[in-house]
C-alpha cells in the first residue's frame, strides 16, 4: 500500500481564499441589506429576507472562526514584522514578510479611512514583491519603494473599492491614498512603540496629499512617486 | 480665576522625544500628539473642551512644511531668525483653516481675556509660542519673553478680525508677541521681514 504525499498548503494563498470567502459573504449581506428595506417588505418576504441575512452573517462568522483557528495552528499565527522596508527586504523570505506586514497595515489604514468593506490580497502583495528586483544597497530606498508601489497597484492588492461608500477620501483616491500611506509608513524611521501613531500619521499625510498622490499613481509615474517618498518619509 | 498673564507658555505640555525638537516638530506623529495634548491641557485650564479635526490639522501641518521649505534661507546666519519665523508660519496655517472648535465658553477664563474672547485662536497661538519657546531653549539656550501686547485684548480683536480675512496677518501677530515690529504689508514673507528690520 502506498502513502500519498501531501503537499502542505501555501498559508498565504489559504489565508487569501478564506478572506475572499468572508469578503464575498459580507459584501453579499451588505448588498441585500442595502437593496431591501426589510421594514417596508410585506410578510412573509420580510421574514424570508431577514432569515437570509442572519444566515449570511452566521456563515461569515464561521469563516472568521475558521481563519482565526488556522492562523493560530496550521498557519503559525506569528504577528507580522514591522521593520523598516530596507531591513525587511534584507531578510530571508522577504516577500512573505513584506506581504504579511503590508496586509495588516493596509487593513488598518482602510479602517481609519472608513473603508471596511474592501478586500485586500496578501498573495497579490507577495507576488508584487517577486516582480521587483531587489535594490542596490547603494541606491536610495525611495526608488525601490516606488517600483514596489507600482507593482502593488498592478497586482490589484485592493479589490472591491467600487462599492465603497463610507471612505473619507473620494472612491477613486482610496486605492492610491491607502497604498501610499502604507509605503510611506514602512519606510519611516520609528520605534516599536511608535508603529501605530506613525501609521496614523502616514495615513493623514497621504489624505492631505491625495491630489498629488492620485495624479502620480494614475500616470504610473515612478519618478514622481519616488520624489513624494523622498520628500515626505522624514515627516511621518 | 484663570488670567492670560498667568498662563505663560506650556512647553511642559509637549511630548517627550529623543530627537532634537526642530526635527521632531517636522514629523506629523509628534506634531499631532503635541497639538492634541496641548489642546487638552489648555481646554482644562480654560474650562472648555476642544474638539480637534485631525484631517484639518494634518493639512495645516503639510502647508506649514511646504511654506518653511520654500522660505528657508540658505544663509546659516539667518537660522535663528528663521526659527522665529517658522512659528509665525505655523500660526498662519492653523488659523487659515482652524483645526479646533471649543465646545462652549471658556468658563475659567476672565471675561475680558483673549482666552474668553477667542479660545481657539488663543490655544493655537499659545501652542505655536510653546513649541517655539522649547525649541529656542534647546537650540540656542534662549529664554522666550513675550511682548506685553499679549495681555492687550485690542491686539486680539485685531488679530481675529484680520486673520479671518487674511491668514497671513497671523504671522505678523505672532512676531508682534515675540517683540518684533512685523512688516504688515508682507507679514508672512521672511525676506521682507529681514529687509524691514535692517532698514
Amino acid at each position: 500500500m502506498t502513502r500519498q504525499m501531501l503537499t502542505p498548503p501555501d498559508p498565504v494563498q489559504l489565508r487569501d481564499a478564506l478572506r475572499g470567502l468572508r469578503f464575498f459573504l459580507r459584501r453579499g449581506g451588505e448588498t441585500i441589506a442595502d437593496t431591501l428595506n426589510l421594514e417596508a417588505l410585506p410578510k412573509p418576504a420580510s421574514n424570508l429576507a431577514g432569515a437570509v441575512l442572519r444566515e449570511v452573517d452566521g456563515l461569515a462568522r464561521s469563516v472568521d472562526g475558521l481563519a482565526s483557528g488556522l492562523a493560530k495552528t496550521l498557519l503559525g499565527g506569528q504577528p507580522p514584522q514591522v521593520a523598516q522596508l530596507d531591513d525587511l527586504i534584507a531578510q530571508p523570505r522577504s516577500d512573505a514578510l513584506f506581504a504579511a506586514a503590508f496586509y495588516v497595515a493596509l487593513r488598518s489604514v482602510l479602517r481609519r479611512l472608513g473603508a471596511t468593506s474592501v478586500f485586500v490580497s496578501e498573495a497579490a502583495a507577495r507576488s508584487a514583491v517577486e516582480t521587483v528586483a531587489l535594490p542596490d544597497p547603494t541606491e536610495p530606498a525611495a526608488g525601490y519603494a516606488a517600483a514596489l508601489t507600482l507593482a502593488l497597484l498592478e497586482a490589484r492588492v485592493i479589490r472591491g473599492t467600487t462599492a465603497q461608500q463610507a471612505a473619507l477620501v473620494p472612491g477613486a483616491a482610496l486605492e492610491p491614498v491607502s497604498i501610499f500611506a502604507v509605503m510611506l509608513w514602512i519606510q519611516s524611521e520609528r520605534s516599536e512603540a511608535e508603529n501605530e501613531t506613525a501609521l496614523n500619521a502616514a495615513t493623514d499625510l497621504a489624505v492631505a496629499l491625495a491630489p498629488e498622490v492620485s495624479a502620480a499613481f494614475a500616470a504610473r509615474d515612478g519618478a514622481r512617486i519616488t520624489a513624494l517618498f523622498t520628500r515626505y518619509v522624514p515627516h511621518v | 480665576m484663570y488670567r492670560m498673564s498667568d498662563s505663560g507658555l506650556h512647553p511642559d505640555a509637549l511630548p517627550e522625544t529623543n530627537e532634537p525638537l526642530r526635527i521632531a516638530v517636522r514629523r506629523l506623529r509628534w506634531f499631532k500628539s503635541a497639538f492634541l495634548r496641548f489642546a487638552e491641557s489648555t481646554g482644562a485650564d480654560l474650562g472648555c473642551t476642544f474638539a480637534v479635526d485631525e484631517a484639518r490639522l494634518a493639512a495645516a501641518f503639510l502647508r506649514w512644511l511646504k511654506a518653511i521649505e520654500l522660505q528657508k534661507p540658505a544663509n546659516k546666519e539667518e537660522r535663528r531668525d528663521f526659527f522665529e519665523f517658522a512659528a509665525a508660519l505655523m500660526l498662519r496655517e492653523l488659523t487659515a483653516d482652524m483645526p479646533i472648535r471649543a465646545s462652549g465658553p471658556a468658563r475659567h477664563a476672565d471675561a475680558g481675556s483673549a482666552a474668553a474672547f477667542w479660545p481657539e485662536g488663543y490655544c493655537c497661538t499659545m501652542f505655536c509660542l510653546s513649541v517655539h519657546s522649547a525649541a529656542m531653549a534647546q537650540e540656542f539656550q534662549a529664554v522666550t519673553e513675550l511682548d506685553p501686547a499679549i495681555d492687550d485684548l485690542r491686539h486680539w480683536w485685531s488679530f481675529r478680525e484680520n486673520a479671518l480675512k487674511d491668514a497671513s496677518f497671523s504671522s505678523g501677530f505672532l512676531q508682534l508677541l515675540l517683540g518684533h515690529q512685523p512688516n504688515w504689508k508682507m507679514p508672512d514673507v521672511f525676506r521682507a521681514r529681514i529687509q524691514d528690520e535692517l532698514a
